[in-house]
């Protein structure tokens, strides 16, 4: 996928100007929050569910190697072929192998962050493979040749008006604006991709180290079918996607489905344990699992930024982001956005090429709150700026322009001492005076320009707090 | 019970907003709170922090806890604002090494965000204000989310006997302040504090308060520079009031 992160100021600014995107985005969060609050209220004490799901996801992260280990075992002894990716261009080259040995013409997929990652799609069809992603969400956006806009819906932002005549194009059907026609335009279309497809590629929700089952949550019945009607079932996961029981994988499931759609359950939930039997009606004869790292092993080696690992992809911080909720996913200008996508894209890019993403935030901290796997986004932020500011290279850190070190190193020395910060607020007061009109500052030249774009600024009161304080006790010892 | 608060006048308080400060000091000390302020103290480092910075933030923090450590030992540090004390509560600790972070995670304990220290320490609800007017409030993400403060300044203000209180819808949703992400990403800090100005004004009420002076810079500043009929008001501005037309000299 293209990677346009260094874009982010320009593509927020198209965002936000975007009138029927941002009349989505308006709604959205209101509509989550409500679904979201109500599929919590289902659950005895949704503090405690959090935390429990938080521990859980502590627990397997910090226990990744070993869990790895036994999942591969046991997801071996149920019959499926483990194979492992150390970066994007092994996992590609890995299913390209397969796809060909086994002459495969067609392609169906189920929704998988880790393939946008990749690039799968691109390499297949660069190879002659005709693949169709089978989410209807992730059908439109494949179509229409755009980035995903929200890591769960990825076409949310999309009007039906430019649906219809996507449809019109690549389906050939008869143009219509009706919700349910649409559907079943994209149905009509994909069951026969289904029916034809000899391998269909999945990705995986959660891996149970102790059964060696994999998960696969998800609302349309699309990934159950690319599943179990192509022969070949292909799934891709990250090496963080493993839990230590089916008791943690359940409870994060309660977990995923609240967090993400607001449902106390998605329609379906596949749990998959193998090739089809003998005696099995349907399902695939043969499944493999490539097991990719593609850059989290660097993650989960540095203290720091492991607990980004234990994220379940939920959505949730996209869906509360006052930034992400104004601006929209395309403005992140990779596979994730909102808090997680400015923590996972520095940490999976470069942190040079994606330094707005982590500084274009409040620290709100709404991220943190309706996280179901514990993770401190703005904790995290903080940590990608410091490393930045010391030019630390290990997630490619470069260190910031003198003149901005100048700047906050000549601050934090007029802070130092009282001395220096009475003169400092005299040679403010001095310096703003002539952009004052009406006890107003309506404009400043450099680093404040950006504040009174918006705002007025006070004129700085001629007597601050301590001159005010040093009066009131004078006033007192006189009396 | 503290009966002795050292105030912590954020460096933004101390600059733009002397107000609020003496008006916190105003307010303690007509609760029978004995007030004292040490005029060393600048700012507690949290820009620094924001911006990456901990090499700058660090000797910062060292002497904000040399000038209230020993200071507060018998009573409270009280500031009238949630980031700033969450800095020191929260950030500090991990800052520091050695025997400062013990210091820093033994002055986390008695330093409070004014709303925290009026209700939690004194157990004081009604301040006796003599304001009055409709109102409608804001939890600012500090104080809500870092403090995990939400109860405390809706009991402040619902004791207010002239406070007719009007619920803001998502009362509890960034104002787009953030420090020098405001500054620094206009347009995106802009479309949310216009959010939340349209939301506060169609609520009717004639005051939108809260307790982070940094979000009023930012609220009010947008309510002024678009000139919109909406006052702003710190919770201390509002508690203090003894009946004369309120925060007037700011929200005027």
């Amino acid at each position: 996928m293209k990677i346009e992160t260094e874009r982010f100021v320009e593509k927020a600014r198209e965002g936000l100007a975007n009138e029927s995107q941002r009349e989505v985005l308006a709604r959205l969060p209101v509509l989550f929050k409500g679904l979201r609050d109500y599929a919590f209220s289902t659950l005895p004490d949704a503090r405690a569910a959090l935390d429990t799901g938080a521990a859980i996801r502590l627990d397997a992260v910090a226990r990744l190697p070993e869990l790895l280990k036994q999942f591969e075992e046991n997801v071996t002894k149920n019959g499926v072929t483990v194979l492992w990716a150390s970066d994007y261009a092994d996992a590609k080259e890995i299913v390209l192998k397969l796809a060909k040995e086994r002459n495969v013409k067609t392609v169906t997929k189920g929704k998988s962050m880790l393939s946008d990652e990749m690039g799968l799609n691109e390499a297949l069809i660069a190879s002659g493979i005709d693949t169709f992603e089978t989410d209807l969400g992730e059908f439109i956006v494949q179509q229409a040749k755009r980035p995903p806009f929200h890591i769960v819906g990825p076409a949310v932002n999309m009007p039906v008006d430019e649906i219809a005549d996507l449809f019109v194009d690549v389906m050939g059907v008869e143009r219509t604006t009706d919700l349910n026609e649409l559907n079943m335009q994209a149905r009509r279309f994909l069951r026969e991709k289904f029916l034809s497809a000899e391998m269909g590629i999945t990705g995986v929700n959660m891996a149970v180290a102790e059964t060696g089952t994999m998960v696969l949550v998800e609302n349309e019945g699309n990934i159950r079918y690319s599943t179990s009607a192509p022969k070949t079932h292909v799934a891709i996961m990250g090496i963080e996607k493993v839990v230590p029981t089916m008791t943690d994988a359940l409870h994060m499931l309660r977990l995923l489905t609240r967090s993400c759609t607001g449902q106390a359950i998605s329609s379906y939930v596949s749990f998959i344990n193998g090739p089809k039997n003998e005696d099995d009606l349907d399902g695939p004869e043969e499944v493999f699992l490539i097991i990719v790292d593609g850059g989290r092993s660097k993650i989960y080696a540095d203290p720091e930024f492991r607990e980004v690992l234990q994220c379940i992809k939920c959505g949730s911080c996209l869906n509360s982001c006052p930034v992400w909720t104004k601006v929209g996913g395309y403005a992140y200008g990779w596979v994730y956005s909102g808090p997680i996508g400015a923590v996972l894209n520095p940490l999976l890019l470069g942190q040079d090429r994606t330094k707005d993403l982590y500084f274009a935030t409040s620290l709100c901290g709404t991220c943190r709150s309706v996280c179901p796997a514990g993770i401190d986004h703005p904790k995290l932020f903080l940590k990608l700026r410091e490393r930045r500011a010391r030019g630390d290279k290990t997630f490619g850190g470069k260190k910031p322009p003198i003149t901005e070190r100048l700047t906050m190193s000549t601050w934090a020395w007029g802070l130092g001492k009282d001395s220096r910060y009475r003169l400092g607020s005299r040679l403010f007061r001095l310096a703003v005076r002539p952009f004052v009109r009406g006890g107003k500052i309506k404009t400043l030249p450099g680093p404040g320009r950006g504040f009174t774009e918006v705002r007025d600024l006070p004129e700085p009161p001629g007597k601050t707090f301590r001159d005010r304080w040093r009066d009131i006790l004078g006033a007192k010892s006189d009396g | 019970m503290n009966t002795h608060v050292s105030l912590f006048i954020p460096c933004l308080v101390d600059q733009f907003l002397p107000e609020i400060g003496t008006d916190t000091a105003r307010l303690l000390e007509g609760l029978g709170v004995s007030v004292s302020y040490d005029p060393r103290q600048t700012c507690c480092g949290q820009p620094m922090i924001n911006a990456g910075r901990t090499d700058r933030a660090k000797p910062l923090a060292r002497r904000f806890i040399d000038i209230f450590y020993e200071a507060s030992k018998d009573g409270a540090v009280v500031a009238p604002s949630g980031s700033c004390v969450h800095t020191v509560t929260h950030h500090y600790p991990e800052l520091l090494d050695g025997e400062y972070r013990e210091k820093a995670q033994d002055l986390a304990r008695r330093v409070y965000e004014l709303s925290d220290y009026l209700v939690n320490v004194l157990g004081v609800t009604d301040v006796k204000s003599g304001f009055t007017g409709t109102v409608t409030y804001h939890h600012s993400c500090h104080i809500v989310r870092g403090l995990d403060i939400m109860a405390e300044p809706i009991a402040l203000m619902d004791a207010v006997p002239g406070a007719q209180m009007l619920p803001l819808p998502d009362m509890d949703v960034c104002c787009g302040f953030g420090g020098e992400f405001s500054a620094g990403y206009p347009e995106i800090s802009g479309a949310m504090v216009e959010d939340k100005v349209q939301k506060a004004i169609a609520t009717g009420a004639e005051y939108l308060v809260l307790a982070e002076p940094g979000c009023i810079l930012n609220i009010r500043g947008y309510v002024e520079k678009q000139g919109l009929p909406l006052k702003v008001l710190h919770l201390a501005q509002v508690l203090a009031d003894r009946g004369d037309a309120p925060g007037k000299e700011a929200a005027s």
